[in-house]
C-alpha cells in the first residue's frame, strides 16, 4: 500500500519494543516493533495480512525482507525473527529495547484466508520459515477466527529442537485439543518426544486429509522441493496447496526487477503463491 | 498538427525553449553522442544515423539518484529532487517506445514511483524520426518503426533543408506555435520517406511463437550455447532503453540510501544471504535477460520489451548478437499451446 505523504522507498520511525534470542545457538533472534506514530500503526493495521513481510532498515547497513510473525490482534506491534546472515541481520541482531530503526510494508499478498474459510488447515514450517505462518496460526488460532475454519493441523520441523522457534505458544498447542501439533527435528536428541526425520517424511506419515483442506508449506527451498510433492501424492490438488516464496528484494514494490519468476515479482505479485500457479511460472528459483 | 521548420532555424527555436525549459538535446560526448542540457555553447548533434551511447531513460531514470536521506537520531525522510520542467529534444522514436514501455512498470496503481513520475509529467519529449536506417537496429521487427509516434509530444521528419513537424499533444504544440503548416504536398512527401525508412529496415528475426518457443525451451542446451562467449560485462542491459533494474545501497557517509542502475547480468543481482543463487551462471542470467523482454513483457503489458535500438549488438564486447540469437531460437522445436 502507498500512502500519498511519503515516498515507497522511504521507510516508517519505529522502536525496538523487546528483543530476544529464539534459539539456543543464538542464530534466531526475535524483534518486536512499535511504531513512532499512530497514524503510521493504524496505516499498518488497516492493510496487515499473515504472509505479508516487511523491510526492516538500518541506516547504513541497508534493508532486509522479513516475513511478520505477529497477528494483529496480539497489539500494537509487528513481531519479526531476523537469522544473523549478513550485515543487516546482522545489525538487527545488535538492536536493544528502545533502539531506532526503519520499517517499509507491509508488503506483498498475505495468505488468502478469505478463500480458505470453512477449510481444514494443514500448515507446515520448517526453520525460520515459520514465521509467517506463526503469524498465520496465531490469526487463525484466536477465538475471533477459530470459528471460521475447519480443523487446524501443524507440522513443525527443525535442524535441533534448540532452533525451534516460539517455544512457549508451541508448547501451549501441545496441550491444546484444538489443534494437532506434530512437531520433528532432523537427528534424534534425548528426551525428544516428537518426531524424528524430515518434514516430507513427517508429513507423509501424519497423512493429513485433504479432504476440504487446504496446506501450506513454508520453509527452507529443499524441504518445500520434496513437501509439495508429498501433499500432490497424498491427494491435495495444486489449487490447495499454497507456499511462500522468498528472493532477494530491493525495491519491495516491483520496480527493482531482482526477484522475478516469469513475469511475477515474488515481492509484490507474491510471496504466497498456490502450486497451480507455481506449474505455470518458470523453474527459476 | 502539421508544421514546417526551416533547420537554419531550430538553434534559435531550441535557446528560445531555455527561457521556459531545461532543454536537452544529444551533443557530441568523445567518440559518442549524448543528452545533455543545450546551454548557448551546445552543438548539437542530428545527423548521425546512429542513437546516443546512453538511452535517453536515464534523463528519467538516472543512472545513480538519491532515494532516502538519513536524519540524525535514526529516522527517514524522503530524498527531495530538483526538476525543472523540461524538454528533450530529439529523442529517437526507439527510445521513446522505450519510455512508454516503462512507464508500465513504475506508473502503476498503488505502486507508483514518485521520482519516475515526477520527472515523466515534468517531461516534454519531441522526437526525430529516423528517415536513415541505422547500423543494428531493428525496431520495425518488434514491431515498433523509425517514425513511432508513442509517447511523443511532436515527431519531426528529416526533409532536407526543413523538418515537418508532426505535433502529438498540446504540450508539443506550444513549443512550435509560432511556425507555418506544412502543405499537404509536404506532409504526403513527408509519409512518403517516413514509408521509404520503414521498408528499409530488414527484418532481423521472426517473432511468431518466439515467446512459445523460449518458454518452452526454459531447460535448453541453447542457453548453455548463446551465453558461451558471454563475458558479463552487462553493458547490454546498462545500455537498455527498456532495462529498468536498479539496486539500493547505502553511503554511510553521506547519510544517504541511493539507488543504481543494476544488471541481471551479474551474478550478486540474485545472489541470496544464504549463498544460494537462483541464477549461479551465466547461462541462466542470459535465459533471463531474453526472456524478460521476448516472454515476461508480453505476458505483463501484451507489448515486447525490446524496441530494437540495437545498442545491445553494437556495444558489445565479443559481439553477441541479439537478433542471431533470436534467429536461433526460431529453430528451436516447440509446440502450439491451444490457449482458450
Amino acid at each position: 500500500m502507498q500512502s500519498e505523504a511519503r515516498s515507497p522507498y522511504t521507510p516508517i520511525p519505529m522502536h525496538v519494543l523487546h528483543a530476544y534470542y529464539e534459539s539456543t545457538d543464538r542464530s534466531l533472534k526475535t524483534l518486536e516493533l512499535s511504531f513512532d506514530h499512530a497514524a503510521d500503526s493504524q496505516a499498518f493495521f488497516q492493510v496487515f495480512n499473515p504472509g505479508q513481510f516487511c523491510l526492516l532498515s538500518v541506516a547504513g547497513k541497508g534493508e532486509s525482507a522479513l516475513g511478520v510473525a505477529s497477528a494483529a490482534w496480539e497489539g500494537d506491534f509487528v513481531r519479526f525473527t531476523a537469522q544473523n546472515v549478513g550485515s543487516v541481520t546482522s545489525a538487527l541482531h545488535a538492536l536493544k529495547a528502545g533502539d531506532a530503526l526503519g520499517m517499509r510494508g507491509p508488503m506483498g499478498n498475505g495468505f488468502p484466508l478469505d478463500d480458505w474459510k470453512s477449510k481444514n488447515l494443514v500448515i507446515i514450517g520448517g526453520g525460520c520459515a515459520f514465521s509467517t505462518l506463526y503469524a498465520l496460526t496465531k490469526h487463525v488460532h484466536h477465538e475471533d477466527h477459530r470459528g471460521d475454519y475447519g480443523k487446524l493441523t501443524l507440522v513443525y520441523g527443525t535442524r535441533t529442537s534448540g532452533l525451534c522457534m516460539y517455544k512457549h505458544d508451541i508448547a501451549a498447542w501441545h496441550e491444546d485439543e484444538d489443534m494437532e501439533i506434530h512437531q520433528a527435528i532432523d537427528v534424534p536428541e534425548d528426551n525428544w518426544l516428537h518426531h524424528v526425520g524430515y518434514v516430507p517424511d513427517v508429513v507423509r506419515q501424519v497423512a493429513p486429509s485433504p479432504v476440504n483442506a487446504v496446506a501450506v508449506v513454508c520453509g527452507p527451498p529443499i524441504m518445500t522441493k520434496f513437501t509439495l510433492p508429498a501433499l500432490v501424492d497424498l491427494g491435495f490438488s495444486p489449487e490447495n496447496i499454497f507456499t511462500s516464496l522468498e528472493k532477494r528484494m530491493k525495491c519491495g514494490i516491483g520496480k527493482c526487477g531482482r526477484c522475478n519468476l516469469g513475469p511475477k515479482y515474488i515481492c509484490k505479485d507474491g510471496p504466497v503463491f498456490s502450486l497451480a500457479e507455481l506449474n505455470a511460472l518458470p523453474a527459476d528459483l | 498538427m502539421n508544421l514546417i521548420l526551416e533547420k537554419q532555424a531550430l538553434p534559435g527555436l531550441l535557446q528560445s525553449w531555455r527561457e521556459q525549459y531545461d532543454v536537452y538535446v544529444p551533443q557530441k560526448m568523445e567518440r559518442f553522442s549524448h543528452f545533455m542540457p543545450l546551454t548557448e555553447e551546445s552543438v548539437l548533434v542530428t545527423g548521425e544515423p546512429h542513437n546516443t551511447r546512453i538511452p535517453p531513460k536515464a534523463l528519467f531514470l538516472p543512472m545513480t539518484e538519491t532515494l532516502v536521506k538519513f536524519t540524525r537520531f535514526g529516522g527517514y525522510e524522503d530524498a527531495q529532487q530538483n526538476v525543472q520542467p523540461r524538454v528533450v529534444f530529439g529523442i529517437r522514436p526507439c527510445d521513446a517506445q522505450a519510455i512508454q514501455l516503462l512507464d508500465t512498470s513504475f506508473i502503476q496503481e498503488g505502486y507508483t514511483d514518485p521520482l519516475w513520475l515526477e520527472r515523466r509529467e515534468k517531461t516534454i519529449t519531441i522526437g526525430l524520426g529516423c528517415h536513415q536506417p541505422c547500423h543494428n537496429g531493428f525496431c520495425t521487427t518488434v514491431g515498433y518503426g523509425p517514425f513511432n509516434k508513442s509517447d511523443l509530444d511532436a515527431l519531426l521528419t528529416d526533409l532536407g533543408d526543413t523538418y515537418l513537424v508532426e505535433t502529438l499533444s498540446e504540450a508539443g504544440e506550444a513549443c512550435f506555435q509560432d511556425l507555418s503548416p506544412a502543405s499537404d504536398d509536404i506532409y504526403e512527401h513527408a509519409l512518403e520517406i517516413q514509408q521509404i525508412a520503414h521498408d528499409q529496415m530488414p527484418v532481423a528475426f521472426e517473432t511468431e511463437n518466439l515467446k512459445e518457443k523460449l518458454e518452452q525451451n526454459f531447460n535448453s542446451k541453447f542457453w548453455e550455447e548463446v551465453s558461451q562467449s558471454c563475458l558479463g560485462c552487462g553493458v547490454c542491459t546498462f545500455l537498455c532503453p527498456t532495462c529498468f533494474c536498479f539496486d539500493i545501497v547505502d553511503e554511510t557517509q553521506r547519510k544517504q540510501r541511493v539507488r543504481n542502475w543494476d544488471t541481471c547480468m551479474f551474478r550478486t543481482y540474485s545472489l541470496e544471504a544464504s549463498g544460494h543463487n537462483p541464477r549461479p551462471s551465466r547461462v541462466e542470467r542470459t535465459r533471463q535477460r531474453l526472456s524478460h523482454k521476448f516472454v515476461y513483457w508480453l505476458d505483463q503489458v501484451n507489448q515486447i520489451g525490446c524496441t530494437g535500438c540495437g545498442r545491445c549488438v553494437r556495444y558489445c564486447p565479443v559481439g553477441i548478437d541479439i537478433r542471431a540469437m533470436l534467429r536461433q531460437a526460431q529453430t528451436l522445436p516447440f509446440e502450439v499451446s491451444h490457449a482458450v
